[in-house]
């Protein structure tokens, strides 16, 4: 808000945060820092070191950096880099987050370019981190070397997109972030309806009758708390044309996007009030405004409604690689934790068993590539010598969570904890969870859903309630989340506080497994059979209301 | 560093933790082991549910890594590795009954609800009429002129004039004009603005009830009795006013110069007043044409309405001389024949509204109709106020301007038009000669203690008497109720010892069928007072005539989407008023000249629209704090360990809570909000909700009454 004193007359604004989005340069120099007293950063300044992927943490001094991993891929040796710069300035841990990436926690200000100018030196930036800008573009875990990927213009794709001066380094003022999702194939492993761009690769037969490759263009998806599920924009964009639609449509974002109302600003409000063939239509006109040729052969999409293959990731420890011989090795990361010592060993049997590649997965965990078939076992068993875990991904101790009241200001609730706890009481009961199957939970601990609980099997969202006595932590349980076919966002099925959790989970499945029409029938589609009323009745009493 | 380390260990004995915290990471983050382990300290003990046990953890491992051996981390870790004992909280009124009024929709009531208008609205509480202020304001900002003035209308029977002349309460109470917020709003010149460009046809409200075959005679055509007579006509009486002036309007006409109010407002709203039924009878003077005895022979009720005619002149040595008057006498001789006798010298004595009324009329005039030898700017035509000489007027007060009765910015008007004022003097004598005033002798005063009115009073210093030339003295001291018009026969039963009408606070006197209602029940006051004494008693009459109460006041709540603000509006400073040149201004040429549209939209756009009301469903919230971390002042929402109610379900107080863990409510503290509406934006579990509360007067009977829910 600004001072008293200047005149402002009927009409819209500036709101203080785009005023500082104007007025302050987010091109940081962190060793202007070096020695500067916390206390003396203004908040403004310090709530623009976002745009160079640098947030304050919950506790006072101390900041969370996040790095910018295209397609979340990373090297060995800058995956090292990182575990040394986290032993050094960020007390020997890492996180993977949801979007295919690396933050660290508990810089100081004093360290901040350290960090950050640790991880250039080894070809990986912070900008755009975080902020209102362009976010880490992400894919799916097996982007290039998925038996399923279709063409080869997708790593193309993600890279344009990464490295486009326009989306890059000048459309850097966005009314709130901005999220693109370049998918390998037409399944669901690049979460593409809850991306505001989201790309997926499409094939047609062209005249001559050969198969040409094109994308299928989606827009207007995002979680946070309100959430919006993406649509088909154009059913058709030839590859020579998908860079500028992205560029397009982040344009498209800071013109029509609500500056003066953060909650209402991300595009998926835009792409919702103005409907998906308006905003087909918005971007085609920017297209001719920017004299693109060629915009004639995009197609509208003769149907919004998207239709997204069923995720092919379902609890294989092992993938095969399209490359002949090649596997994709997968390690279960608890809680997104990386403790240094830990992620040295993942490195070094990178190293050793692959071709010094990983890839960090959008639930927060990592697959070693190219591990060749012969060494699979003995790469396993490795890791199961380190301690880590090797199976049950997408299945019930595949928790996706994020750090909670630990560390974030934004927490109503202590996610971590409970994540560990939900997994501590069930972990040991393996055969349930083979009857289970394939099952994504999820925990956030706020609405701004980082951790996806709307698009989870089971999502649990901290919330907190008056209780007797003060009030009492615990979560909003939803259930029925689905980023395949249309999409479907979890629905409300109970409050229940925190000592409940573990107790309504077990009793959400065991109504599942006692319901459900066969060993066939998935969680989803018994959610989707039986509807979140009867769930609620069965769990609950017919008398209970929603919530 | 053994220093710092002692101070902040004394710190954490003191349990002041936060302290504690910003000490060790407010310059520079932690990073020596002795510093881990307070840190780890201070989060243990401060023990928030959020993160403060994981942090303690965490510093404690930090500070054993780091080679910190002392064993009472170990023991601090030991204690919170069980869970936190269950705190136990002291609670009254645990159960938050989301319900700031008395219920989501609808018409109420309750006690609760007119103590949340009277607490949230701070303007319509002040404004005696109880016009809807904010929701006229809110019509202006939209262009809907006609809808302002049809409001205003309803419980101010003059918005017009009072848009020009009211003595603005409201503005002293508003919200916008609280500390650190800002200047008030300008309502006064904003509700001018609806007259000014409304349609302008007549606004003829419509009748609460069909005839009654009641009559009533109201003595006085004054804002009072028209106010009356008005709303006695809405209830389907049928009411005569009679005047004794030649023209209807009380002081409005005959005390207020033209060139604060132009006649043809006053005559717009008075028409309208008499498009109801309502007979006007001017050249009757009661007591001498007709008996009030004939009155009430004649009608069911009368209402005596006579303002306040019985000048209090000072009773000072000379004050037989001529050039000597009373101030409202002046002004009705000016104000009825456009001219008044008036010498070189005028000294005005007084401190209120008549007496700048008089000042700057005598300016004008005496720039029309004096031969000054030293007429300033010859230039100037004369007529106009900058012809007349500096020293033609001044004004003589016996406080100082901070004690002194009159609308904002007519102090400063007063120095444009270079009349000069002189403070903490009382006369004590007039000089003359030869019959004929020729100055007035002054005491010079300081102020003593406060009087019975709250002003500081005034305190003679002896020996400093002082002789000023005059020739035109203007006594605006004051008036009173003059009862002597009444009939004889009827002064016993209506007078009480002081000659003052016997009357309660409704306008009942002695006899039943007597009512009194305005400045002749309560003594001069202003205008909007007056009206809204009037509105009072006219529900009085009307429970005479019908043996209901036929007219109340409710409370009506209605679901919103929006205010219609954005917090930007705040930073709009107070529009001035325009006004005409000092150099135009005569005894006709109207000085405000008036907001334009444009500049009723700044203006009104700043009004915070306090008939809105913000409220958190408790049982919805999930104490996230979003609300809290867009909060624009620091207490308009808060974490809320206890709330206290009396019997009536009207909040009396709140305990803050001071961690996570007691916060029972998070409550938007709604006589702090400023009705920004980010808390409403910010909510991701739409837990806050947005009702109009609208303050109104209607019929409770009959067809047009509309049911209540309480």
């Amino acid at each position: 808000m600004c001072g008293y004193g200047v005149y402002m007359p009927a009409r819209e604004e500036l709101t203080a945060v785009e005023r500082d989005k104007i007025e302050i340069d987010p091109n940081f120099d962190f060793r202007d820092y070096v020695g500067v007293e916390f206390d003396d950063v203004p908040a403004n300044v310090m709530a623009m070191f976002k745009w160079a992927g640098v947030y304050s943490q919950l506790q006072k001094g101390f900041f969370m950096i996040r790095l910018v991993t295209p397609g979340g891929l990373m090297t060995t040796e800058q995956f090292v880099r990182a575990l040394e710069l986290a032993d050094e300035y960020g007390q020997g841990e890492l996180c993977i987050t949801t979007r295919q990436t690396l933050q660290f926690h508990w810089v100081r200000l004093d360290d901040i370019h350290k960090v950050i100018e640790g991880m250039q030196e080894v070809g990986i930036t912070t900008k755009n981190g975080c902020g209102d800008v362009t976010r880490n573009t992400v894919t799916c875990e097996m982007q290039g070397v998925c038996p399923h990927e279709v063409g080869d213009d997708v790593r193309r794709l993600i890279d344009a997109i990464a490295t486009d001066p326009e989306i890059r380094d000048r459309q850097r003022n966005l009314p709130r972030k901005h999220k693109i999702s370049v998918a390998g194939c037409g399944k669901a492993c690049a979460q593409t309806l809850i991306n505001c761009q989201g790309w997926v690769p499409a094939t047609r037969e062209n005249a001559d009758g050969a198969t040409e490759v094109g994308w299928r263009f989606h827009a207007g998806g995002g979680l946070g708390a309100r959430p919006y599920l993406a649509k088909v924009i154009f059913d058709w964009v030839p590859c020579d044309l998908a860079l500028d639609v992205a560029r397009a449509t982040v344009e498209a974002f800071r013109r029509r996007g609500d500056r003066r109302n953060r909650a209402f600003a991300r595009l998926k409000i835009v792409v919702d009030r103005m409907g998906p063939a308006a905003f087909g239509e918005l971007l085609i006109d920017i297209l001719k405004e920017r004299n693109i040729d060629g915009v004639d052969r995009i197609e509208s999409a003769s149907d919004p409604t998207p239709y997204i293959g069923a995720s092919f990731l379902s609890g294989q420890g092992a993938l095969p690689q399209k490359q002949e011989g090649l596997n994709t090795v997968r390690v279960l990361i608890p809680r997104s934790e990386i403790r240094t010592e830990t992620g040295r060993e993942i490195a070094r049997l990178a190293d050793h068993y692959g071709a010094g590649e990983i890839a960090f997965t959008n639930r927060q965990n990592i697959a070693i590539r190219n591990v060749p078939e012969a060494d699979v076992t003995v790469l396993t068993e490795a890791l199961h010598k380190a301690g880590l875990q090797t199976e049950g991904f997408e299945r019930g101790l595949d928790i996706v969570a994020c750090v909670g009241t630990t560390q974030c200001k934004m927490a109503v609730s202590d996610t971590r904890e409970s994540c560990l706890a939900l997994k501590g009481s069930l972990q040991a009961d393996e055969a349930y969870w083979d009857r289970v199957g394939p099952l994504r939970i999820h925990f956030t601990g706020c609405p701004n859903n980082c951790a996806h609980a709307w698009s989870a099997d089971i999502g649990l969202r901290g919330r907190r309630r008056r209780g007797e006595e003060g009030n009492v932590q615990g979560y909003s349980v939803f259930i029925g989340g689905k980023l395949s076919g249309a999409g479907s966002i979890a629905e409300h099925l109970v409050d229940v506080d925190s000592d409940q959790v573990n107790a309504t989970v077990r009793g959400i499945l065991d109504l599942y497994l006692a319901s459900r029409q066969s060993d066939q029938e998935t969680f989803i589609q018994f959610v989707e059979r039986i509807t979140v009323d009867e769930i609620r009745a069965a769990l609950f009493g017919s008398e209970a209301a929603d919530g | 560093m053994a220093d710092l380390r002692t101070k902040i260990e004394a710190l954490l004995d003191d349990n002041r933790n936060e302290e504690a915290i910003d000490r060790l990471c407010g310059r520079r983050a932690a990073r020596d082991a002795w510093e881990y382990a307070l840190l780890a300290r201070a989060y243990f003990q401060r023990g928030d549910a959020r993160g403060d046990l994981y942090a303690g953890y965490f510093f404690a491992n930090r500070a054993q890594l780091a080679g910190f051996d002392e064993p009472w981390l170990d023991e601090l870790r030991s204690q919170h590795a069980e869970p936190a004992a269950e705190k136990k909280i002291s609670m009254r009124g645990l159960s938050y009954p989301f319900d700031a009024v008395s219920q989501q929709s609808g018409v109420g009531t309750a006690a609760k609800d007119f103590d949340w208008i009277a607490r949230n609205i701070p303007c319509q509480e002040a404004c005696p009429a109880h016009t809807n202020i904010p929701e006229y304001l809110t019509a202006i900002f939209n262009g809907e002129y006609d809808r302002a003035y049809r409001l205003n209308l309803e419980s101010n029977v003059f918005p017009g004039v009072l848009g020009r002349v009211c003595a603005r309460p409201c503005e002293d109470a508003c919200r916008h004009g609280w500390d650190g917020l800002g200047e008030s709003v300008a309502i006064c010149h904003s509700k001018r603005v609806a007259a000014d460009l409304k349609e302008s046809a007549p606004v003829v409200l419509e009748k609460w009830y069909p005839d009654s075959g009641k009559m009533v005679a109201v003595v006085g055509a004054g804002v009072a009795g028209l106010t009356v007579a008005r709303e006695l006509a809405r209830c389907g009486h049928a009411v005569t006013v009679l005047e004794k002036h030649a023209l209807p309007g009380g002081m409005m006409n005959q005390g207020i110069p033209e060139f604060r109010l132009p006649r043809d407002v006053i005559e717009r709203e008075i028409e309208q007043v008499q498009l109801l039924g309502v007979e006007i009878t001017c050249g009757v003077e009661v007591g001498k044409d007709i008996t009030l005895a004939g009155l009430r022979d004649v009608n069911d009720a009368v209402v005596l309405a006579a303002g306040t005619l019985r000048p209090n002149l000072l009773d000072l040595p000379g004050k037989e001389l001529s050039g000597i008057r009373h101030g409202l006498d002046f002004l009705l001789e000016v104000n009825t024949h456009g001219t008044a006798e008036i010498g070189r010298h005028v000294l005005v004595i007084g401190g209120g509204f008549t007496a700048m009324d008089c000042a700057r009329t005598a300016k004008r005039l005496g720039a029309a109709t004096v031969a000054f030898d030293n007429a300033a700017n010859a230039d100037v035509p004369p007529g106009t106020v900058l012809h007349a000489p500096r020293d033609h007027v001044g004004v003589w007060y016996r406080r100082t301007h901070n004690e002194m009765l009159t609308t904002p910015g007519e102090l400063e008007e007063l120095g444009h038009e270079h009349i000069d004022m002189e403070f903490l003097v009382s006369p004590v004598r007039y000089v003359g000669e030869d019959g004929a005033v020729t100055g007035v002798e002054f005491v010079r005063n300081e102020l003593g203690e406060p009087d019975a009115g709250g002003r500081r009073r005034p305190v003679p210093v002896q020996g400093s008497e002082f002789i000023v030339e005059a020739d035109t003295v203007l006594l605006a001291t004051g008036q009173f109720p003059d009862g002597e018009w009444i009939d004889e026969a009827l002064q016993g039963s209506l007078l009480d010892d002081d000659r003052w009408l016997q009357r309660d606070r409704d306008g009942r006197t002695p006899l039943e069928d007597i009512f009194v209602a305005g400045d002749y029940a309560d003594g001069a006051s202003s205008l909007i007072s007056a009206i809204g004494h009037a509105n009072r008693v006219a529900r009085t009459v009307d429970h005479h005539l019908s043996g209901e109460m036929r007219v109340r006041d409710r409370v009506r709540i209605v679901d919103a989407d929006d205010t219609g603000r954005i917090p930007e509006m705040d930073a709009v400073p107070l529009q001035p008023m325009p006004v005409c040149g000092v150099a135009q201004r005569d005894l006709t040429a109207e000085v405000e000249t008036g907001y334009d549209d444009a500049l009723a939209v700044d203006e009104t756009q700043r009004c915070y629209r306090c008939h809105y009301k913000y409220e958190i469903d408790s049982d919805t919230c999930i104490y996230c704090d979003w609300c809290i971390k867009v909060k624009p002042r620091p207490e308009c929402i808060l974490k809320i360990k206890e709330l206290t109610y009396d019997d009536e379900g009207r909040i009396l107080g709140w305990e803050e809570a001071t961690s996570t863990d007691e916060t029972n409510l998070v409550w938007i503290n709604q006589e702090d909000c400023i009705r920004c509406g980010a808390c409403l934006d910010a909510c991701p579990v739409d837990a806050i909700s947005l009702q109009k509360v609208d303050f109104e007067t209607a019929p409770a009977c009959g067809r047009n009454a509309e049911s209540e829910t309480t």
